[in-house]
């Protein structure tokens, strides 16, 4: 049989595990990456990654309630078995890492030293200082470069990807690929392609992604039919430092340490922050929540920023908005000792010493939990069919999609040091798939040499347009600003079905303005101009799909919140009040769940440019989905009424949903 | 830059190669120039004390030219060579990087240069390079070299160093050698892996700092101890001292008597008188 | 601590050199870019990239440079900047300034080939991560239990050098350092052109990044296994001997890597391993 052949697209965690895997088992693999791999964004995950293990196990946890707190993390949007596997799988993912080389912190005896994320109670992530992606990254990017000596791996570094090849039959038979620095454009012939191209944080401007992740890859695979799905889910972190290029992380632990956030009440105070009194502050999340103070729940303090900045115009500075995150009533040893690295990191890019100037914060688009929609075979106990050719694969045969840019694994929205964990398993996961895929797939024989040079022409053709288009003035990169400045207010922390609607007309109308961008670079070589247009023209798929499926969306799940559309908790007086509230508050929740727990579906339409939506029902056959009423007014009474019609449906349909019970318990504690 | 397949001989043994160069320049190259130094800085005891030294040295007799160029000449030459070699890889760049480590990395290269130059005409003005009567007689005195004389080893070199470029040259070498040498044996702690930790090395650091105060202070007094002794009654004092350490010995058989490794009568000017009133102990047995 | 109060100015002057394609003459380029607070060098090419037009009013093409995670954690970025190499996700505008009021000085690194611009080829240095086998061998990926146990101790010393981001600062920075720039021949096929850029790449210096990863790796228990053939590829030509120990790469490593360490450990492995290859054959 001859040599198999896999194109992977992206070097990040995912695309170097897939293809490390991939090469294990003979397969030859061509890996291709905007940057050298080594440079991927996996390098930012500072926090960690998480399984269940030897220390939290005597304390009562197991893969099942990692499995829970994920699905209840994600409010019940992931089909469960894949979530399930992962879970199952995550304590031999790091062991496998640990051999690897990765150098985890270690406890006194010499095991892996653990610490705690948010949404779970137990100590189950493993970290390499404050750069356990990097490591992470390394362990895979060494191991890939073992491949390539060993000449079953060759990498494709500076090139990108153009387009998947697809046959007449609609199976993917390779892809188009071009030189960043010479511009050729060059057809890959594959037996599979595997997407993992990271996440589309450059369509909101800035944010806390790096720039490669432009979302182009997903986009040229959606515009030529994958469907994508759930795009609207959407991670904001609430606190990250406005740079004039990027929005960089700042971790929540400066406000567990009594870190206070203020604006002045005198909107744009020109004043030194050290020089505005005390009364001319508002301290406003203390002043709300007077109960968590600075302390909220993330996406609370994250929608609070964002509104203190944009409805109530109180923000620090006028170009961009930001408050004030201040440490500086703090004592300089605590600062040092406890927050030493990343006030070292905002010292680094801000120039300012947040010990004696308040940061300057502002929440930033930080993750995409949607993505490229990809199909999974279930076991009859809920979990995954190893090496089924399903599992990953897109609705494009022999395409398939990894990491990030899968939509999978998280819902609604991504537990914390969850993502490490999802990227390295769907890698090493896919691997056996492909495999089996080659197996399993009617004999195509050779690709067509034909197919593979229309296609390298097609490409070149529209290349050579955009390079000799003298028609427009329009600027790509103002178009991109508007674009990340529109996506951000429309579609980040607070959405409104008007303020969506708008927005997707004025996307249509930047997209033609980016039809009609002028180059300022119309030579062929090292031309990062006109990749950076494509790319531009290529977001504008995805930035429809994110605000469509948002505004079809009229709920509140997850990373995605509609005021409009929200369930506040209940306040009255009598019990029996109280009661009555809660049984409506859950009739309405059990209606919501019917009506929009589905996972969301776009399609691409090239001829019309469009896209349309559809839904897809999601496997929550393991964990009946239960209402997060983590800080709920009435939360108490509702979680009481809840359980009581879990125990009575449990009554009525014997056998199903054992067991949830007491998990939600923990859960939800 | 290399381009070709076929590796040099040099290249193929570079590792080889720089080691035994980073090892030369202790043994035996720096270990000689300590000993050499501190025989030297003897004559700050007396022009005799010195002779004494030189005594010792040359009682190796015949032997003398072997133990010079297998264990001092040929070591230099390639630890010199070689060093132009390792030199011609490299490309300063203290202007944008003015650390101190990286004005020493410039430093070592300037003083290794200066000290290879030094020590060629050092050698060359003191000792001639090679003992054929030929070379001596007919190259060597005629351009200003060989001009120190065991038998009278104070005296010769004293007035060797008495042209004011003469001195600054020695001063200037010896300073090189001196630095050559102490910061050397601090890369070569590196090189060789006996300080490894920052702390370890800045310890080393420092011993070397002392070793090459204390090696230049030495190395500063011999050649102003010299330099005295080449010059007016010191001079005439310094003869008489040497001629009579010289008849002494011998007399008394411990000497061979060697004419060639004395001073000639033409070429100390001053005090020739006490030079005359020796000849005649100058008869053949 | 900086004062951007009243100092603040208008415009920041920026000279780029730049090179059209490799080969060919670079030649400096000012531009005049609005001040804002907070740039960094990143920020000021960005704008450039968006009006591409010199301070005299001449359009031209944008500049082309790489980058990536803008956190100083990718490598991406490196470039010369007022004369100094680093990464320019860090280099903030206003400490610029204040190195020099008149004007940022943005250059290529100096010992990589030029693709275009600030943009260079820095293959030879994952290529040197290849020939002193950067990885930790294992067996298979299959499920085979937790790797060997570590003392925290031991983590610690490891750790500094697994954040190596390959950034190439190092080796700008080296004086024994130099640039290899290859121009394939017309006669010559791809991979006929990338064996004579390894096998060139291998017969010169490694640079202290692969060195430091030599040790990390002969530091891992599952390493060390093959310690020797680290040890055997750092005494090849090109090796750790090659280090003059100018000690650059430890002040310029924006990790702050004991890298001069990782060459003094090197140089005594390679002691000790050539004594006993020499007794044992």
């Amino acid at each position: 049989m001859a040599q198999q052949k896999v194109v992977v697209i992206g070097g990040g965690l995912a695309g170097l595990a897939a293809a490390m895997k991939l090469a294990e088992l003979g397969v030859a693999v061509d890996l291709v990456s905007l940057t050298p791999v080594k440079r991927s964004h996996s390098v930012c995950a500072q926090g960690g990654i998480n399984s269940v293990n030897d220390q939290t196990r005597p304390l009562g946890d197991d893969e099942w309630i990692h499995f829970d707190d994920t699905v209840y993390g994600g409010d019940f949007l992931q089909h469960q078995p894949p979530v399930k596997e992962m879970a199952y799988w995550a304590p031999k993912i790091i062991d496998l890492m640990d051999r690897l080389g990765v150098t985890f912190n270690r406890t006194p005896e010499g095991f892996l030293d653990r610490r705690r994320f948010g949404g779970t109670l137990f100590k189950r992530t493993a970290f390499a200082g404050a750069t356990t992606g990097q490591q992470l990254l390394y362990a895979l990017d060494e191991q890939v470069r073992r491949y390539e000596v060993a000449g079953l791996i060759k990498k494709y570094e500076y090139w990108d990807f153009l387009a998947p090849i697809l046959d007449a039959g609609g199976q993917c038979r390779g892809c188009v690929i071009q030189d960043l620095v010479s511009m050729e454009i060059r057809p890959l012939a594959a037996d599979a392609v595997i997407v993992a191209s990271g996440g589309p944080g450059l369509i909101y401007g800035r944010s806390t992604m790096s720039m490669a992740c432009n979302g182009s890859a997903a986009s040229r695979c959606f515009q030529v039919g994958v469907k994508y799905a759930n795009g609207e889910f959407i991670q904001v972190h609430p606190t990250a430092v406005p740079g004039s290029d990027k929005l960089r992380l700042m971790s929540e632990s400066a406000r567990g340490e009594g870190g206070r956030v203020w604006v002045p009440r005198t909107p744009q105070d020109s004043r030194p922050a050290a020089q505005i009194p005390e009364s001319e502050r508002y301290y406003f999340l203390e002043d709300r929540y007077p109960e968590y103070g600075n302390l909220v729940p993330r996406d609370i303090a994250t929608r609070e920023i964002f509104n203190v900045c944009t409805k109530e115009g109180l923000s620090v500075e006028s170009e961009r908005l930001c408050v004030y995150l201040d440490l500086t009533h703090l004592p300089r040893e605590m600062l040092d000792t406890k927050l030493g690295g990343i006030l070292e990191i905002y010292e680094k890019f801000q120039g300012v010493d947040p010990r004696e100037v308040p940061m300057k914060i502002f929440p930033a688009v930080h993750y995409s939990m949607g993505g490229l929609w990809v199909d999974y075979e279930r076991t009859a106990d809920g979990g995954l069919t190893a090496a089924s050719p399903r599992n990953q694969q897109t609705n494009v045969p022999g395409l398939f999609a990894i990491g990030e840019c899968d939509y999978q694994y998280h819902g609604g929205n991504r537990l914390g040091a969850n993502s490490l964990l999802s990227c390295i398993f769907s890698g090493l996961y896919v691997a056996p798939s492909v495999v089996s895929y080659f197996q399993t797939r009617e004999a195509t024989g050779e690709v067509p040499p034909a197919l593979l040079e229309q296609e390298g022409r097609r490409h070149q053709e529209r290349h050579d347009a955009l390079l000799k288009r003298r028609s427009g003035k329009e600027n790509p990169y103002l178009v991109h600003q508007e674009l990340g400045n529109l996506m951000t207010r429309a579609a980040t922390v607070v959405r409104d079905n008007d303020d969506l609607r708008s927005a997707i007309e004025t996307v249509h109308q930047l997209r033609d303005r980016a039809d009609r961008c002028a180059l300022s670079d119309t030579g062929n070589w090292t031309n990062q101009n006109v990749v950076f247009t494509k790319s531009l023209i290529d977001m504008f798929p995805l930035a429809l799909s994110i605000l469509q499926g948002a505004l079809a969306r009229d709920e509140c799940r997850g990373a995605h919140y509609k005021p409009a559309f929200a369930m506040p908790g209940i306040e009255a007086d009598s019990p029996e009040e109280k009661r009555r509230l809660a049984e409506a508050w859950c009739d309405r929740f059990e209606e919501n769940t019917k009506k929009w727990l589905k996972s969301t579906i776009a399609e691409y339409d090239s001829s019309s440019r469009e896209v349309r939506l559809s839904y897809e029902p999601v496997d929550t056959t393991l964990i009946p989905p239960r209402p997060r009423l983590y800080g709920l007014v009435g939360a108490e009474v509702i979680e009481e009424v809840w359980k009581e019609r879990l125990a009575s449906r449990a009554g009525d349909v014997s056998g199903n949903g054992s067991g949830a019970g007491t998990k939600e318990t923990v859960a939800a504690s | 830059m290399a381009g070709e397949t076929n590796d040099s001989w040099l290249v193929r043994h570079e590792f080889l190669l720089r080691r035994l160069h980073s090892l030369s320049g202790l043994i035996p190259v720096g270990a000689f120039m300590i000993v050499h130094l501190l025989t030297n800085s003897s004559v700050q005891n007396g022009p005799g004390a010195f002779q004494k030294n030189v005594y010792l040295i040359h009682s190796l007799d015949a032997l003398l030219p072997l133990v010079e160029w297998v264990f001092i000449f040929i070591p230099i030459f390639f630890h010199g060579i070689f060093g132009i070699v390792i030199i011609a890889g490299g490309l300063p760049n203290t202007s944008s990087y003015p650390n101190a480590s990286n004005i020493r990395y410039v430093l070592q290269r300037v003083t290794g240069v200066l000290a290879f130059l030094f020590i060629v005409w050092h050698v060359f003005h003191m000792h001639g390079w090679i003992h054929a009567d030929w070379w001596i007689d007919g190259v060597a005195k005629n351009l200003g070299g060989a001009q120190f004389k065991p038998y009278n080893a104070a005296s010769t070199a004293g007035l060797a160093l008495q042209s004011f470029v003469v001195i600054v040259a020695y001063v200037v070498g010896v300073l090189a050698c001196v630095f050559h040498l102490a910061n050397g044996i601090w890369t070569m702690g590196i090189t060789w892996g006996a300080w490894t930790s920052p702390a370890a090395q800045r310890r080393a650091n420092a011993v070397c700092t002392v070793f090459g105060v204390g090696l230049a202070v030495i190395g500063l007094a011999a050649l102003q101890g010299m330099w005295a002794q080449g010059r007016g009654e010191a001079l005439e004092e310094a003869i008489r001292i040497e001629d009579q350490q010289y008849n002494a010995a011998v007399q008394a058989g411990i000497l061979k008597p060697n004419e060639e490794k004395r001073a000639q009568p033409s070429e100390a000017e001053p005090g020739r008188e006490a030079s005359v009133d020796q000849a005649s102990a100058r008869s053949p047995r | 601590m900086i004062s951007r109060s009243k100092t603040s100015p208008e415009h920041v002057e920026v000279r780029v050199l730049r090179q059209a394609a490799p080969q060919q003459r670079s030649y400096w380029e000012r531009f005049r870019v609005a001040y804002e607070p907070d740039m960094n060098v990143i920020s000021v090419l960005q704008r450039i990239a968006a009006r591409p037009r010199t301070a005299d009013g001449q359009d031209v093409t944008p500049v082309a440079w790489d980058c990536n995670c803008l956190e100083e954690v990718c490598g991406a970025c490196t470039m010369v900047v007022n004369g100094r190499v680093r990464q320019s996700c860090s280099a903030l505008v206003d400490r610029l300034l204040e190195e020099n009021p008149a004007e940022i000085e943005l250059r290529p690194m100096t010992k990589f080939p030029v693709l275009r611009d600030l943009m260079v080829d820095r293959s030879r240095l994952f290529r040197a991560l290849e020939k002193v086998k950067a990885w930790v061998p294992v067996d298979s990926y299959h499920d085979m239990g937790a790797g060997p146990r570590q003392s925290p101790e031991a983590q610690q010393e490891s750790y500094p050098y697994s954040q190596c981001m390959s950034c190439g600062c190092c080796l700008d920075a080296c004086p024994q350092y130099r640039k290899i720039e290859l121009i394939q021949r017309d006669d010559e096929t791809d991979e006929q052109f990338a064996a004579r850029q390894a096998a060139t790449y291998d017969r010169n210096f490694v640079g202290p990044h692969a060195i430091a990863q030599a040790i990390l790796f002969n530091q891992n228990p599952t390493g060390q296994m093959n310690a020797d053939e680290r040890v055997e590829a750092l005494t090849a030509p090109g090796g750790v001997q090659v280090c003059g120990n100018a000690q650059n790469c430890v002040s310029v490593c924006p990790k702050e890597i004991p890298l001069t360490t990782a060459i003094a450990q090197a140089g005594r492995a390679a002691t000790v391993h050539s004594i006993k290859r020499w007794f044992d054959r």
